[in-house]
């Protein structure tokens, strides 16, 4: 600490080694080690990416309006949905459920002043757009083909784009495994004093179920692609079946990294859910131990049913009944937070914000996907199922229903406490009805269709049209509603922006939440506590006073839930 | 309700107690980077699983093992080659153990003895392997067989290069006045991965020498 600098904040106990916020942009906002301002930088990074893969989609789905192919040729139609589904998964959503969120909000509620490894944090974020790069540099040489999953020996054929695909992959897989490791010790080593396991707030065991996994499973994938990338660049035969390799090894390689990674991105919005309900309910969170409890069943079952994926794969029979039993058992854990989600609104006093919408979508679009995925979980009735629409429609009311929408209500959840000001009400809320509408408008036809027997990844679908001509009317009808959700997106990224200037003042803690980041400025100093805060309780008890010692502001211990739309101005900052 | 408070705070207290003068941040950097480092190993030894994995998967699903190519079977391995070079590498880990027993001892002039002894018989292990891929007459392109092969070892070959240069490193380090009797997180940390890249080898030995 040097003499010069130790002046720009108050004195403090010898102890507290509070160290200076840094100066010169750079290290400000470019290479910072500040876990907030690296939330950010994953925010906006996923966001702009979500903006092209997003489009790619748009452009999959208008391809789909006609049976014959509307706009583009069958290459280019595969490199589409390829791209979208690898930058969706791997650049987009990992990044902001982990990357952006996870780094925002876990240091600050386990009231610690940044994560253990603050230049790792660094490196991990900087390997995205390099990733990025990559991966978009892939389409000059015409991209990957054989959808995010690039099974071989399809994928063979991709040549240098398949390559730097590979690459791709590789390089965020060891982002999100440096992630995990360092959020890991973050929260085994420095929580509060007297935050002890069980008081932890949801959202924190949500980032440690997802870090584990994370830092477990992402090195099977990295190997995964590992070894794809040598098959690529220096003909090592481990998958080309002509030489003795084997395709079905890149498959259990892959999903047993790939289903962990689905609950990588759920798990945070679990967190998300389990920190909006209680707030905007007015009532404790029903059945802690067992929401907290089941995040950590599901990561480590969830490395338990990769198979349910291969199921038309040739695996030996004896191994499809123990996979689907597992992958019934792996419900189980999912429906125990449903039905406590349920029971701790029931009940309660309701505010109907615009992330209590976002979280009440969830528990509709999440469970109905959830129930799909059981559907898919029976062989007899994968083996139907599988290769059509329908686990499209599956996936997507997880993802975009489950993840997406999490993600979607954390951010006017926190952004009051990063920003300062809030999100612009109105606007958010429309956000949430245009999702919302967009998704099921979207996805839900896309079970019947599949049921029928439409197969995805196919440029045209003229013989089934043939065979179901209301085809043709629901997937333009899918289509339209597509527009809806990117309208949604759109909506957001503006309102992220012009409520930087114009929104209303948060605030210490405008929602009235409990948990520790609401007992420091917004936004948050640089050293997020100046003094370190004791816990003496979880967090949800609202009809308790906060189990808070030592914290930097006294708090409103019942707030009156008026402020939401009208907070009381308050200098920006204020105690910082 | 004041009361209740109280109350409800005091079955708390023994804890909150244990933990008041422990600065949580700052305070417990060398538990945090340990457990960082031990991580960093699990995660090291999934990425040697997988390759295991992938080559088992290969292994007993082919038809033949080893497998032919053009025709001829492949030749099998030279285990009491790969013993010795074993037996080197082990030492090897044996040597480091003592290194840093010595440096716990304040015993500065035996600890170098005996590191240096380590990264000789390291590199002696490398020169082994680098004879055993001359003679080996398989190529990593060629069939399965090559490529788990050369893959695994050529991946642990890279991490005893790598520990080799990460001993020299903290040799250096621990003659500058870098670490000292009672700081020495690195030379821990040096340890423990020279012994984790000991055990892969366990494994890999098993794997392709005596299966
Ligand atoms: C109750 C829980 C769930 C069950 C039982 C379940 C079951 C399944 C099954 C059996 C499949 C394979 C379908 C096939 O390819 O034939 C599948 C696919 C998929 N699931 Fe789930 N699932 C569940 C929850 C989730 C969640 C929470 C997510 C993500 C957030 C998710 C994401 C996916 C994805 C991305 C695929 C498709 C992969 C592909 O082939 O492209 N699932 N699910
Ligand atoms: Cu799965």
């Amino acid at each position: 600490m040097q003499a010069g600098t130790s002046t720009t904040h108050e004195a403090h106990d010898a102890h507290d080694h509070i160290h200076p916020p840094p100066e010169g942009f750079v290290r400000k906002y470019v290479f910072s080690l500040d876990h907030k301002v690296i939330g950010f930088q994953y925010f906006f990074t996923g966001l702009l990416i979500m903006f092209i893969a997003g489009s790619f989609a748009e452009l999959v789905r208008l391809q789909l309006t006609d049976p014959n192919g509307a706009i583009m040729s069958h290459t280019a139609y595969n490199e589409m949905f390829s791209m979208h589904g690898t930058a969706m998964v791997w650049l987009v959503l990992i990044p902001l459920v982990t990357g952006a969120l996870g780094n925002f909000v876990m240091p600050l509620q386990i009231g610690a002043r940044d994560v253990a490894f603050p230049w790792l944090n660094m490196a991990s974020f900087w390997i995205l757009p390099v990733a990025a790069l990559i991966l978009f540099s892939s389409m000059l040489w015409g991209g990957p083909h054989a959808g995010w999953t690039e099974y071989p020996p399809i994928s063979l054929a991709d040549g240098t784009a398949g390559a730097l695909w590979c690459l791709a992959i590789f390089t965020i897989g060891i982002s999100s495994t440096m992630t995990g490791l360092n959020f890991m010790v973050t929260i085994m080593k420095m929580r509060a004093p007297g935050m002890t396991w069980t008081r932890m707030p949801l959202f924190i065991w949500a980032t440690f179920a997802t870090a584990l996994m994370n830092m477990v499973a992402t090195v099977a994938l990295s190997v995964a692609v590992g070894a794809l990338f040598l098959e690529h660049v220096f003909s090592v035969p481990f998958f080309d079946p002509a030489r003795g390799g084997s395709v079905v090894l890149y498959q259990h390689m892959f999903w047993f990294y790939s289903h962990p990674a689905v609950y990588i991105f759920i798990i945070p919005a679990f967190g998300v859910v389990s920190e909006v309900l209680p707030t905007f309910a007015r009532k404790p969170i029903f059945g802690y131990k067992m929401i907290a409890f089941s995040s950590m069943a599901i990561s480590i079952l969830a490395f338990t049913v990769w198979m349910h994926h291969m199921f038309p794969s040739g695996i030996a029979p004896w191994l499809q009944l123990p996979f689907m039993i597992l992958t019934y058992a792996i419900g189980i854990p999912t429906g125990i937070k449903i039905f406590s989600w349920m029971a701790t609104i029931w009940g309660g006093r309701i505010h109907f914000t615009s992330s209590m919408l976002y979280a009440l979508g969830f528990l509709i679009t999440f469970t109905f996907g959830g129930l799909s995925g059981i559907f898919l979980a029976s062989v007899p009735v994968d083996l139907h199922m599988h290769g059509t629409v329908f686990v499209v429609g599956h996936f997507h009311y997880v993802v975009a229903g489950g993840a997406v929408m999490g993600f979607l209500a954390a951010v006017p959840y926190w952004y009051p406490k990063a920003t300062g000001r809030m999100l612009n009400e109105r606007l958010a809320q429309l956000g949430f009805w245009l999702f919302f509408i967009g998704l099921n408008g979207t996805f839900l036809p896309m079970h019947w269709l599949g049921l029928e027997g439409m197969p995805r990844r196919t440029a045209t679908y003229a013989g089934f049209a043939k065979a179901f001509p209301d085809a043709v009317f629901w997937n333009q009808f899918e289509t339209a509603f597509s527009f809806l959700m990117a309208a949604a997106i759109g909506l957001l990224a503006f309102n992220v922006i012009w409520s930087l200037r114009h929104g209303t003042l948060a605030g210490i803690n405008p929602w009235g939440a409990r948990t520790l980041e609401w007992t420091i400025s917004s936004p948050p100093p640089y050293y997020n506590f100046k003094k370190i805060p004791q816990v003496f309780d979880r967090p949800y008890n609202f009809d308790q006073p906060l189990p808070y010692r030592n914290t930097d502001n006294e708090l409103d211990e019942f707030p009156e839930f008026g402020r939401v739309l009208m907070p009381i101005p308050q200098p920006v900052g204020a105690g910082a | 309700m004041a009361a209740a408070a109280a109350q409800h705070l005091s079955g708390h207290d023994a804890i909150a107690a244990r933990y008041r003068d422990v600065d949580p941040v700052y305070g417990e950097t060398r538990d945090i980077r340990l457990l960082g480092f031990v991580f960093f190993l699990l995660s090291d030894c999934i990425l040697f699983s997988s390759f295991i994995f992938a080559y088992v998967y290969l292994r007993i699903s082919a038809p033949a093992w080893p497998p032919f190519l053009g025709g001829h079977q492949l030749p099998w391995f030279d285990t009491s080659f790969a013993a010795m070079n074993s037996i080197v590498l082990f030492g090897s880990g044996v040597t480091m153990h003592f290194a840093l027993e010595n440096w716990k001892h304040l015993n500065k002039a035996k600890f170098n003895g005996w590191l240096i002894a380590t990264i000789v018989l390291g590199i002696g292990f490398l020169l082994g392997q680098a004879h055993e891929y001359s003679v080996v007459g398989i190529s990593w392109t060629g069939t399965t067989m090559g490529a788990s092969f050369f893959t695994l070892t050529g991946m642990h070959g890279f991490h005893v290069f790598a520990g080799v240069c990460y001993l020299t490193i903290l040799g250096l380090q621990a003659n500058r006045g870098t670490y000292t009797g009672s700081k020495y997180f690195g030379l821990t940390a040096g340890t423990l991965y020279w012994h984790f890249v000991d055990v892969i080898w366990v494994f890999l030995f098993f794997l392709f020498y005596i299966w």
